[in-house]
């Protein structure tokens, strides 16, 4: 069942790679000096081992030409002089966590491990506790050294979010999810999208799996999983190779892992606090703030060097329901966006169209192909995003009032 | 909404400025060798230096992986045209010096041209003849010759080929793009034919790059360049360009050979990815031996192909086909949408009757799965995805496409079209053409010789 996940710095030789137990795989992560250059799922018939040839062939086959690439442009910004981007930014990491301390204990680990050769001119790490049943977060924030414990009694992540945003100094923002671990190279990936471009308005980066233990998890990331690429890519407020752009605003990254101009979040209000509330409508928060920067005519940079590792969903139920969130946060997003954005409208009917003919699609497809598991995933979506159009957003406008209300 | 086409060197020492605003089609050279292109809407432009980076990172990752000398060589092409490309491990790791490999890459060609013959049909079109004309005559390695086939009634082009010393004119009456190209070669004197069309402006490197493409791979029948659009001012260029592809083939060289045909034949050969009319080029020994332009197809007959039909026949008999991208034309794409319309009817007519063609000639049935699967599967997809996308503008050209389907495969079924004998053949001794059967497949040995009235009831 598992997929072991491997690391690969292709500029040292390659591992022998030896599947134990039950492992059906690997999961490799291809890194050249430590950027990661390509992901990819190699399968093990059941008794064998990934052959030292087969192995050479899937590194070639998906990761060379992107090293290729990168020594390209290392040579061509060693000719072409570098914009001076001005004296290092501060920065500030939020992690929004609720009841999952031993999640928020392996981020804050990975993340001490990073601090002392941070490039940014100041760190702060800040831990918004949203409303969690016991004491335990409280507890492991206190384990850590220089991370500051900020409460945030009501319940939703954008209430957190915006409980960050009020007490945070850094010049950048960045919000981690607790169910994530940061990559060695974060720090210093973020640090690079912001010295080459420090206009933007956001940076978001590649989120690749924890671990593939189970089969939701490795289903996940066959469709793709958080998939964004390899190569930096800038967004702004149009695209040629999308008409829909910026509606379809899921391409920008994922809010898992994520980082802003904190006075342009400022100026911007900060997050949709009536998205995100949690167990009825648990998300499209991240959706919105990237759109909104994006029409507030800011770039978001993408930049696959500041990477996490997300833990996804365990049981094929919570990634069933996981995609049902997903269509149901879009669809409020997509009814709040045709409320606030009239510029946009003829797109965001454009989307509302290609969104179900392309779920509707992707189902049958998926039905003739006889994967009935892929089809009920596709169909638990729909199912959400029907369920979002039909006065979710105002149903959830109304939640969050009441949140705000009965903890004031 | 106006769209500029503009061309960026990434090979000079200071960072690139993008001059674009506005939308705009814009295409990355190093030097003279063409690494890519890109279309950009306003809210993209203009591109940061880190943009440019990645873009020149990813374009010269792919040149050095086709091209580069340790990397291996031209990469051959698969069923469906395309290539891998994997450079190994230890080549990767090895790899130095990326830049000073562009440079040689993008290194002018030594070889001279006067073995190419350069051949240019046209048709009432004298301003474009002009300025293709001019550029031929602009080479840095002037042709050999330059042979204008003015196929129009009244033979005016030859008022514009009088103004360039080295072009001769004939005039060719019978209308036909496939009858007017067999003109051209049977006049040509050269070993090397190459072709292009009066809505074409050839790059200055074109004719020498033939030649170096030529001369550095001796086992090629036929050669094939890349097409970038010449302007992109009016929405049914914009069009072809960008949402059907142009004529484009990409920015690395394929060789199309014994991989290509093993994989494809079964399929069908898609020899129409090999490139096309406006800019490819021969060996004069190669029509000997499998024949000319078949007169049945091209524009004039049942529409275009011609070209894409010779190519199988070379793959077919065992020849193989190079894409060198860094022969490179520009193309003035139809500026209006009724010729658009116009062009993919026609275009898809053609395609049929090729097939049909090919599938008359060598039985590979993978050329009626074509006509009778794989299109109107094509033609769904196309609904489909318009019916998603809410594009009105592929619903518009689907119903020509389908109607030049449809007349092409009227045209095949038609005994009288199947039993024409349409590829003449080109001969060292006495008249140059020669018309024999087209379903024929080994040499005849009593070539048949027509005269010209049997030939135009034929191609009517």
């Amino acid at each position: 069942m598992p997929y072991r996940i491997v690391d690969l710095e292709l500029s040292e030789p390659l591992p022998e790679l030896v599947p134990e137990g039950v492992e059906d795989g690997f999961a490799l992560v291809g890194r050249w000096h430590g950027r990661p250059v390509g992901f990819t799922l190699q399968p093990v018939p059941p008794g064998g081992t990934l052959s030292p040839r087969a192995l050479r062939q899937a590194v070639e086959r998906e990761f060379t030409r992107k090293v290729l690439a990168l020594e390209v442009e290392a040579e061509l910004s060693g000719r072409w002089p570098h914009p001076d981007p001005g004296p290092a930014p501060s920065l500030t990491v939020a992690v929004c966590t609720k009841d999952r301390p031993q999640g928020l204990a392996r981020l804050l680990e990975s993340l001490e491990v990073l601090r002392p050769a941070s490039p940014f001119r100041s760190l702060e790490v800040l831990v918004v506790d949203n409303a969690s049943a016991d004491a335990a977060t409280r507890e492991v924030v206190g384990d850590f050294v220089g991370v500051r414990y900020v409460e945030e009694p009501r319940v939703g992540l954008d209430f957190a979010r915006n409980a960050a945003l009020r007490t945070a100094a850094g010049d950048l923002l960045a919000f981690l999810d607790d169910d994530v671990v940061v990559d060695s190279g974060w720090l210093d990936g973020l640090y690079a999208a912001w010295s080459d471009y420090p206009n933007a308005g956001g940076y978001t980066g590649l989120v690749l799996p924890l671990r593939l233990d189970s089969s939701a998890q490795i289903e996940f990331e066959r469709r793709g999983g958080f998939g964004r690429g390899f190569t930096r890519i800038h967004h702004r407020g149009a695209k040629m190779h999308n008409a829909l752009h910026p509606v379809g605003v899921g391409v920008v990254g994922a809010g898992c892992n994520m980082a802003f101009d904190r006075r342009l979040l400022d100026r911007l209000g900060g997050f949709d606090e009536a998205l995100d509330t949690g167990a009825p409508l648990p998300g499209g928060g991240d959706l919105d703030i990237f759109y909104r920067v994006i029409r507030a005519g800011r770039t978001i940079v993408y930049e696959p060097g500041f990477t996490v590792f997300h833990e996804h969903r365990e049981t094929l139920n919570q990634l069933r329901r996981q995609y049902w969130s997903w269509g149901l946060g879009f669809m409020a997003f997509l009814t709040k966006c045709r409320r606030t954005d009239p510029a946009l409208h003829p797109r965001h009917s454009a989307m509302l169209r290609w969104w179900f003919v392309d779920k509707t699609m992707g189902f049958v497809k998926a039905s003739v192909q006889l994967r009935p598991g892929r089809a009920r995933m596709i169909a638990a979506e729909i199912r959400g995003g029907i369920q979002g159009l039909l006065g979710e957003y105002d149903r959830s406008l109304e939640r969050s009032r009441r949140i705000r209300e009965g903890v004031a | 909404m106006t769209w500029r086409v503009v061309h960026l060197d990434l090979s000079r020492e200071a960072p690139p400025v993008d001059p674009a605003e506005g939308h705009a089609f814009i295409v990355f050279w190093w030097g003279s060798l063409p690494l890519g292109a890109e279309a950009f809407v306003p809210e993209e432009l203009p591109l940061s230096q880190d943009q440019i980076l990645t873009l020149a990172g990813r374009f010269a990752a792919k040149q050095l992986a086709a091209r580069g000398p340790s990397l291996g060589g031209v990469p051959e092409a698969g069923r469906d045209g395309r290539v891998e490309l994997e450079p190994t491990l230890a080549d990767i790791r090895a790899c130095r010096g990326a830049s000073a490999v562009l440079d040689a890459l993008a290194a002018d060609p030594q070889t001279p041209a006067d073995d190419v013959s350069v051949i240019v049909c046209t048709r009432g079109r004298p301003k474009l003849l002009r300025s293709c004309l001019a550029a031929l005559d602009a080479q840095r390695a002037p042709p050999g010759e330059i042979i204008v086939v003015d196929n129009s009634e009244s033979g005016d082009a030859q008022v514009v080929s009088a103004h360039f010393r080295r072009v001769r004119h004939l005039h060719e009456k019978r209308p036909g793009l496939s009858v007017a190209r067999n003109t051209g070669v049977a006049a040509a004197t050269r070993p090397i034919i190459a072709f292009t069309d009066d809505d074409v402006e050839v790059d200055p490197g074109w004719t020498g790059q033939v030649a170096r493409a030529f001369a550095s791979a001796p086992e090629a029948d036929a050669i094939t360049g890349l097409v970038l659009p010449a302007s992109l001012s009016t929405p049914a260029q914009r069009f072809y360009e960008l949402q059907l592809g142009g004529f484009g083939t990409g920015y690395v060289p394929v060789r199309f050979g014994s991989r290509f045909r093993s994989e494809g034949l079964n399929h069908g050969l898609q020899v129409w990815r090999l490139g096309a009319g406006a800019n490819m080029a021969f060996r004069r020994e190669t029509f000997m031996r499998v024949g000319l332009f078949d007169e049945r197809l091209g524009a004039g007959a049942a529409g275009c192909s011609e070209d894409s039909e010779l190519w199988y026949r070379i793959l077919a008999d065992g020849g193989s086909c190079l894409y060198e991208p860094r022969a490179v034309v520009h193309h003035h794409h139809r500026p209006d949408w009724g010729g658009l319309e116009e062009q993919m009817q026609a275009y898809m007519r053609g395609h049929v009757a090729a097939l049909g063609a090919q599938y008359l000639r060598y039985r590979h049935r993978g050329n009626l799965r074509r006509i009778g699967l794989q299109l109107p599967q094509y033609f769904l997809r196309v609904a489909l995805r318009a019916l998603r996308d809410g594009s009105s503008d592929h619903m518009r050209l689907l119903l020509p496409q389908v109607r030049g389907w449809w007349g092409g495969l009227t045209l095949v079924l038609r005994p009288g079209w199947r039993r024409s004998h349409a590829v003449p053949q080109l001969s060292d001794h006495g008249d140059p053409l020669v018309r024999r059967s087209s379903q024929s497949r080994s040499p005849v040995r009593r070539p048949v010789t027509t005269s010209l009235g049997e030939r135009s009831e034929q191609s009517a």
